[in-house]
């Protein structure tokens, strides 16, 4: 795909934009870490080397304790088995990522459930929560949750929010006029109590997870993006270029969405960053307030409510809060950037 | 009354004003009906037409009458009972505690009154007629009635009130009073069903013989008679007559507010009640039972002043600075991290810390498995699950071995149901051994184990307690090593409540609040009758068609006719040594069903306070859940100035990390 030439030059202008390029690499650089994240923080190891043969455990089905020797056939607790091996001299070895911890482990099994506070030494870099958990592993994990549900969201939104708005904006009359009223009606209801019922409703067996939690969610946030998706198909659709495409004998659906659509396509970009930071909110919101995510995933609503739960651990919300802001500063700074690269007039205040 | 699950209503209540009003309407239409109000004759019209209409029910003898009827029966007074109260006990001061919320209604029944404040209205500062004695396990006090007679044949107690008892209004407490609170208990106008229910069905007769003497005939006997008449926990507290008289449909809106007199030592003054931030209690003057032998030593400060405070947290800092004299409850939490022996206000004896080991009915925590739903309808599968759920790791790490397993589905009632029935322990191999019995046989990648047809085994376990999540993140950790999933599902109380009460949950985390009892009731919890429809065809086999039934407390779906059976003939018997040999039959049989985990209980309950509070030398009696339930503690106003001006100088005083043991089991 070659890009058009005023997409080079708002590509260019956001490039020069620094604070707001930087935000974006390292939001970039964030996305790929929690992508990735098996490989630093985990715990199962990269490799093990057992009686001549090598095993990565990092990702794939698990290997029961059976597998290297020890006596039990869930899940091998690689941490015993690695200080196990530097007693020996078998030439075996595990070689553990970064961070030896999983985000729902015990990591101190036997000892009572108490906050640690962080520590170099037993790699606990953000310390542990209320039950053991190693904070930084919970972060990480976390974030992926975040992102992967404001991707989600804002594919869902954008997808139901450009297609209503368009439609509404594209054949007005009584169809907006129902559409606008069934939205203001809609964006009434009581979200939090609909997350609760939706909740208790579900059949057994159906356990409540990160895709229906975004189901709900969507449901009710499609409508804001209509209303600006309204008003540019109504702006757009007057122009001539939309009159010749009818006249060449256009439907709705093609003048929509190869006509229209791509000149008011700076508007949906300039939302990206706003809607993606409007989705990790709801989901921590909705988390500290119970009713998001279940638990034992790990979520930063979570940690926060732990860290608020627990002053005496100051570490805990700390590091929630610390991430947090980072993340939502981030993603502003972006939008910031984006907004600017894409605004038709030279001079404005990001100047 | 304490309603099974009183927490939850309490919780309930607590979301209902969370969600802005959006529960259940708070009081039937016809209470606001104004047609209704009108064909109303008036509260003494209604009783006097209730009387004529239900002769057989309310009966009036004459003095004469009694000594025929009691011939040959021995009258108790519970007068060789032992005080558990301090006799030097000091009066006066003012004890300030704190409520989790403001009171909805000062009334006491009816809708919406089963929160947690009505502890300070009714449960702990109203007289009952008598009341379980909890110094002595087994025996009854008096409190209204000052002596009474049990006719088993009859199945009828006979009951002599105290003639000097007066509501705090000064006006005579007499049998008026009582034929109207059986009256106003059983009026359909009373908007409270589990009241209703219980005083239309527990009761077939009540006879008056003089205006202090009348006796109650029950429809079964059973061997605690007395206890089901008189004590308040059990029935309710008498109400006044002289009080009711506007009784009538509307007469829920009216009474929300109004201060019902009471027979006990303390009532609220209109003054002291400070919307939304604070009520206070103040001792009756001139209490009409100051010296009675069960009242000596007990309620003790003049005024009990309640603060709300609403947040956890808050409370605790709160407590730390002062402004609560004591802190109950506490958590593992609290006790351990926030209030350690180095913290500052403990350290320096600002804070007193106590451990009170009692011996009550704890709430039976477990999880509950819904047979109904498969995979749980297997019993391999449930034994399974039993091996594999690692209560002793909470209890060990979670509850720093403070709390310990449940043994029974019926501890605390003084006597072991069953010495050979003990939890199962937490057993990974031994519970892959069942689970491959059930079919369960190859471990999956995720380390879950399946079946042939390729389902996994895993199921979800609901609870309302956010505050025991960890608890099931723990539970679910552990599993995992016999191949077992367990998924978590934390819901507010109102739907999680629902969920339950529609038995759609697959396993619950959960508890019924139990009351300080002669002997564990089963038929809640376990009968057939409270799982389905119609459980069994004639021959005692399943039906094939029955249908579930909700709103019991048979969370488990349980319909076993040979437990049945057994519980049938549990709820006639009407000696202890015939409940006690059932009781065993019956714990094996649950035992063998596998379908109540045995979760943690505390044999004890902490408290923190302040030094000039003082108490009796072993603290509390033997059965007492709460240190607010009988007021032994008293206010040293010597004590408090010296030790307040001590504070202020910054001296410190002895640190007090106070055990007491007397009543621990071994």
């Amino acid at each position: 795909m070659r890009l058009s030439p005023q997409a080079r030059m708002q590509f260019r202008r956001f490039r020069s934009l620094r604070r707001g390029y930087w935000s974006f690499l390292m939001l970039v650089f964030l996305s790929g870490l929690a992508l990735f994240a098996e490989v630093l923080v985990s715990n199962r190891p990269l490799l093990v080397r057992f009686n001549g043969h090598l095993y990565s455990p990092v990702y794939g089905s698990i290997h029961p304790g059976r597998d290297f020797g020890l006596d039990y056939e869930y899940e091998t607790d690689y941490r015993a088995l690695r200080s196990r091996f530097s007693h020996e001299t078998s030439g075996n070895w595990v070689l553990m990522p970064l961070v030896p911890y999983g985000p729902n482990e015990n990591c101190y099994p036997g000892q009572s459930y108490t906050p640690r506070p962080p520590s170099a030494s037993s790699r606990h870099y953000l310390g542990t929560d209320e039950i053991n958990r190693d904070i930084l592993a919970r972060l990480v994990y976390g974030l992926r949750n975040s992102l992967l549900f404001s991707v989600g969201y804002v594919a869902l939104v954008y997808l139901i929010g450009v297609v209503i708005g368009c439609a509404m904006g594209y054949f007005g009359g009584w169809f907006d006029l129902g559409m606008q009223r069934f939205i203001e009606i809609w964006s009434l209801l009581p979200f939090l109590l609909v997350v609760i019922i939706v909740r208790a409703a579900l059949p057994p067996g159906m356990p409540f997870g990160l895709g229906l939690l975004l189901f709900v969610v969507v449901l009710f946030a499609w409508t804001s993006m209509t209303y600006y998706m309204r008003s540019a198909t109504y702006r757009e659709k007057t122009r001539d270029y939309v009159a010749a495409a009818q006249v060449l004998g256009a439907g709705p659906a093609r003048v929509l969405f190869n006509h229209i659509l791509p000149n008011v396509l700076s508007i949906l970009v300039t939302f990206l960053p706003f809607t993606c930071a409007t989705a990790i909110g709801s989901l921590t919101a909705l988390d500290y307030l119970g009713f998001g995510l279940p638990p034992p995933l790990p979520s930063w609503g979570e940690l926060l409510k732990q860290g608020t739960a627990n002053l005496d651990a100051p570490w805990i919300v700390a590091s929630a809060f610390s991430a947090l802001s980072l993340l939502l500063i981030l993603i502003t700074f972006v939008g910031e950037a984006i907004r600017e690269a894409f605004d038709p007039k030279k001079f404005t205040v990001y100047r | 009354m304490h309603h099974a699950r009183a927490s939850i209503v309490a919780l309930l209540t607590a979301a209902a004003l969370f969600v802005g009003g959006c529960g259940k309407p708070a009081s039937a239409p016809a209470t606001t009906d104004a047609t209704a109000a009108s064909r109303f004759p008036g509260m003494e019209a209604d009783l006097q037409r209730t009387l004529k209409e239900q002769p057989s029910f309310y009966v009036f003898k004459t003095a004469a009458d009694l000594g025929k009827d009691t011939q040959g029966l021995t009258w108790e007074d519970g007068s060789d009972l032992p005080s558990y109260a301090d006799p030097a006990a000091r009066k006066g001061g003012t004890l300030t505690i704190h409520a989790t919320d403001f009171p909805g209604t000062l009334r006491s029944f009816g809708p919406d009154s089963n929160a947690h404040f009505r502890s300070y209205l009714s449960d702990y500062v109203s007289l009952g007629i008598v009341r379980v004695y909890p110094g002595k396990p087994g025996r009854i006090g008096p409190e209204l009635a000052s002596s009474w007679a049990v006719d088993s044949a009859k199945k009828t107690v006979y009951f002599r009130l105290d003639p000097d008892a007066r509501w705090s209004d000064d006006v005579p407490f007499t049998t008026d009073d009582i034929v109207f609170s059986w009256y106003l208990f059983r009026s359909p106008l009373l908007d409270d069903p589990w009241v209703n229910d219980y005083f239309i069905k527990t009761f077939t007769k009540l006879t008056v013989y003089d205006a202090h003497t009348f006796s109650v005939t029950l429809k079964d006997m059973r061997p605690d008679i007395v206890v089901r008449i008189g004590d308040p926990d059990a029935a309710m507290p008498p109400a006044p007559k002289h009080f009711f008289k506007d009784f009538g449909p509307d007469w829920v809106q009216k009474y929300n507010w109004r201060i019902m007199p009471t027979t006990g030592a303390y009532t609220i003054r209109e003054e002291d009640i400070k919307r939304t931030s604070s009520v206070t209690l103040s001792h009756v003057r001139n209490w009409w039972a100051e010296d009675k032998p069960w009242a000596k030593g007990r309620f003790n400060p003049d005024r009990i002043r309640l603060l709300v405070i609403r947040d956890p947290d808050k409370l605790v800092e709160e407590f730390i600075h002062g402004d609560i004299d004591m802190l109950y409850p506490i958590t593992t939490h609290v006790w351990y991290d926030k209030l350690p022996a180095t913290e500052a206000s403990v350290a320096s004896g600002f804070t007193v810390k106590a451990t009170f080991y009692n011996r009550i009915p704890p709430p039976d925590w477990a999880l509950w498995l819904n047979t109904a739903l498969p995979p749980l309808d297997d019993l391999n599968v449930r034994l399974g699950i039993f091996y594999a759920t690692n209560f002793d790791l909470v209890c060990q790490q979670f509850f720093r071995g403070d709390s310990v397993r449940q043994k029974t589905a019926s501890d605390g009632y003084g006597w072991d149901p069953n010495p050979a029935v003990k939890p199962r322990p937490f057993d990974p191999d031994k519970a892959r051994e069942y689970f491959a019995k059930a079919g369960y046989t190859q471990q999956g990648p995720d380390g879950v184990l399946m079946n042939a047809h390729g389902q996994r085994l895993s199921v979800t376990i609901t609870t309302i307690y956010k505050s025991y999540q960890d608890v099931l993140v723990i539970l679910k950790q552990e599993a995992l090593k016999a191949g077992l999933e367990f998924n978590l599902e934390v819901l507010d109380a109102t739907t999680g409540f629902e969920k339950e009460e529609d038995k759609r949950h697959e396993i619950t985390l959960t508890s019924f609040q139990r009351q300080v009892d002669m002997y564990p009731r089963y038929w809640e919890s376990f009968s057939g009758a409270n799982a389905y429809d119609v459980p069994y065809l004639p021959d005692g086999s399943p039906n094939p068609a029955r249908k579930i039934k909700k709103s019991t407390n048979n969370l488990f779906s349980l319909a076993d006719y040979d437990l049945d059976q057994m519980i049938t003939a549990y709820d006639k018997t009407e000696t202890m040594d015939q409940v006690k040999v059932l009781a065993a039959k019956i714990e094996q049989r649950i035992y063998d069903d596998a379908v109540w985990v045995n979760g943690w209980k505390e044999p004890f309950y902490w408290l923190a306070y302040r030094p000039w509070v003082k108490w009796p030398k072993d603290f509390d009696p033997v059965q007492s859940r709460d240190p607010e339930q009988f007021w032994l503690m008293w206010i040293d106003q010597d004590e408090q100035k010296a030790d307040l001006e001590a504070k202020a100088e910054g001296r410190g005083l002895p640190p007090q990390i106070l055990t007491y043991d007397k009543y621990k089991e071994p």
